[in-house]
């Protein structure tokens, strides 16, 4: 890179440029940072995402230390039998934990683990440490994916929708490096507003819970691959998602179809699945189910993907995305 | 230098260039006319490697654009005045097109001034005019110091002051040793700034000639006569670079003879004459009547072999 990158006959009056030399993959990586990062509207989305993200969490805990007061209260007014609080809390827990939540496995929402993890906990005293309390940094997850697979379909399918791609691509002509350098500052913004927000729920949770004597602390099983793996779903989704806007070029198609996928498809399979076994056991490979399995903090359920299943699943996904947009991407005329 | 060899390209059914071969060379500024639609736009993307060659190649300084390790400092290319992400300031793009090459915030800076974008280049693209747009986009192609460079209709839009830039700066790469493609509708704007041009219509090259062949071409007067033997008189004009066509009877328009050549021909053959009217031709009809009829490209390479067709009496220069 450091010989014959200008021109052979370098007309005398141009200026010279001491930095010389051509395209690499580092200075692609810049390139495409300083255009995440100078389009205002991304910032502020990344903002709200943390703030959704955070603000859902908070709902969560709330909603959790309700529960657990409902329980306790229970608890001392009947006669302390040994079975009611297990009872009565399986009951409530999916609508009052995660109050925004639609009640079904498919969006993405750990509202699975709950029922059944809490029924183990030792009666009479609260519910701590239950997969419920330690899925609560991660609850904001549900909103986070709709706003992080909209702004990966946004960043890529905007630049065709403005004609920035001619003046990307006339910079990068081998077209690869640009995309992979697209996806790769996509998944790593993802993983950090996903994590970040995780942990940002994490600190705003803790006080929460904590007036209703639930603990919460990075120590307690899953609690903090939870919080992480909220990073690595978006960041998987993200580059699914970016996928999908890179081979529709198309901003409102590509958001519609993304969001289609990931919550429309998993509802479709809900409502479908008394039409056979084969419907749910499909469902569990659906991007947003298999990622759902990453943030779990708890056991998983009978015949669900295991939080590294889970992970595989929609990391193959990914891949697949983005290798099939790059490989399109390149033959086609811009 | 840019060297395209048998280049086409179809988009399904409709063949945009057709078996295009040209070379453009460094030192001039080359001229590429041709009606909307005549495969202008659709060739320079495929020398920039947006649109892939149905079939044939075209080579950038020796290489296809993409071979090249720093595409901007070998090719600027101004393709489409909105290549730019309308939420972006004009700063910010050309920064972001910069950091691919290493291409230092002094250059950037550099482009910015050059192109009297200083004013508003912290505002966001999508605001800009037509013109504020297309300065914007010569900026980018300028940004790696360039040994080619290729404007796609670049004074589009351009208030007359820009539309002076425009042709002064062109002028000024070309007189620096640099290869300067431009495109154009406009018969007019070519004649005042390019030194060789290619002309194009429905994706075929129909001419390609340095421009002061094309113009000394268009310079044959043309003279509409009036006579009742027609024949007789062109007969008696023939001779080369001489031809007529019979608009209708008794009216002649004669091209390549002056009109006092007409009238003594005339006289020696005692043939009445009752109209001789010598006749404009601007590069801008010609041009029209070039690119018009699509059975004229095949036949012809050279504009000013026009009015061949009809009773000509000496066909050729």
């Amino acid at each position: 890179m450091s010989t014959a990158t200008t021109s052979k006959n370098p007309p005398e009056s141009a200026p010279a440029d001491p930095t010389g030399s051509g395209v690499s993959f580092l200075r692609v990586l810049k390139s495409e940072w300083i255009k995440v990062t100078t389009v205002p509207s991304t910032v502020i989305l990344l903002a709200v995402t943390v703030l959704v993200m955070v603000g859902l969490a908070a709902g969560a805990a709330w909603g959790t230390v309700q529960l657990a007061n409902e329980a306790a209260d229970r608890a001392t007014q009947s006669a302390p039998s040994a079975g009611a609080t297990a009872e009565a809390a399986p009951t409530a827990v999916p609508g009052a934990a995660v109050p925004t939540a639609v009640p079904t496995e498919g969006a993405g929402v750990p509202t699975d683990g709950a029922a059944g993890d809490s029924a183990d906990d030792s009666p009479g005293g609260p519910p701590a440490a239950s997969s419920l309390v330690r899925e609560v940094p991660s609850s904001g997850v549900l909103f986070g994916q709709l706003l992080i697979a909209s702004l990966a379909v946004v960043l890529v399918a905007s630049e065709w929708g403005t004609g920035m791609i001619r003046s990307t691509f006339s910079a990068v002509p081998k077209r690869t490096p640009a995309l992979l350098a697209k996806n790769l500052i996509i998944a790593v913004v993802s993983f950090i507003v996903g994590a970040g927000a995780a942990f940002i729920s994490f600190l705003v949770a803790r006080p929460i819970l904590g007036s209703a004597d639930l603990s919460l602390s990075l120590g307690d099983d899953g609690v903090l691959a939870s919080i992480l793996n909220t990073g690595t779903f978006l960041a998987l989704l993200a580059v699914f998602s970016m996928g999908i806007g890179t081979l529709l070029r198309n901003t409102a198609g590509g958001v519609v179809t993304a969001i289609g996928v990931i919550f429309v498809l998993p509802l479709v399979a809900t409502i479908l699945q008394n039409l056979g076994d084969w419907i749910s056991d499909a469902a569990r490979f659906l991007p947003s189910n298999a990622g759902a399995q990453l943030v779990m903090a708890g056991t998983t359920a009978e015949g669900d993907l295991t939080q590294l299943q889970g992970g595989l699943v929609l990391g193959a996904w990914a891949a697949v995305l983005l290798i099939t947009s790059i490989v399109v991407t390149k033959k086609r005329d811009v | 230098m840019i060297e395209a060899v048998g280049l086409s390209k179809r988009y399904g059914d409709k063949t945009a260039v057709d078996d295009v071969s040209f070379t453009v060379q460094p030192g001039k500024v080359t001229g590429f006319l041709g009606p909307n639609g005549a495969g202008k736009s659709t060739t320079m993307r495929m020398i920039v490697g947006l649109d892939r060659p149905t079939s044939g190649r075209v080579l950038v300084n020796g290489k296809p654009y993409a071979r090249h390790k720093a595409p901007l400092r070998e090719v600027g290319a101004l393709l489409d005045a909105k290549a730019v992400h309308t939420k972006r300031s004009a700063y910010n793009h050309l920064r972001a097109m910069a950091a691919t090459h290493g291409i230092s915030a002094n250059r950037v800076n550099e482009v910015i001034d050059l192109t009297g974008l200083t004013s508003v280049a912290k505002k966001r693209v999508g605001g800009f005019s037509l013109g504020m747009g297309q300065r914007l986009g010569i900026a980018s192609a300028l940004l790696g110091d360039p040994s080619t460079v290729i404007l796609d209709e670049p004074v589009n839009g351009l208030d007359p002051e820009g539309v002076l830039w425009v042709r002064h700066m062109a002028r000024e790469l070309a007189a620096e040793g640099r290869t300067v493609f431009l495109s154009s509708h406009l018969m007019s704007e070519m004649a005042q700034t390019a030194d060789h041009l290619i002309v194009i219509g429905r994706g075929r090259i129909i001419a390609d000639a340095p421009i002061a062949e094309i113009i000394a071409g268009q310079k044959k007067v043309r003279v509409l006569v009036r006579t009742d033997s027609p024949r007789d008189l062109l007969e008696a004009l023939a001779g080369p670079g001489v031809t007529g066509v019979e608009k209708e009877t008794g009216l002649l328009e004669i091209t390549g003879a002056q009109p006092r050549r007409i009238a003594e021909a005339a006289l020696d053959r005692q043939i009445l004459v009752y109209e001789l009217t010598p006749l404009q031709v601007s590069l801008e009809d010609a041009y029209m009547e070039l690119t018009r009829d699509d059975v004229e490209y095949r036949s012809q390479d050279r504009p000013q072999e026009l009015a061949a067709a009809g009773t000509a009496s000496g066909k050729g220069k």
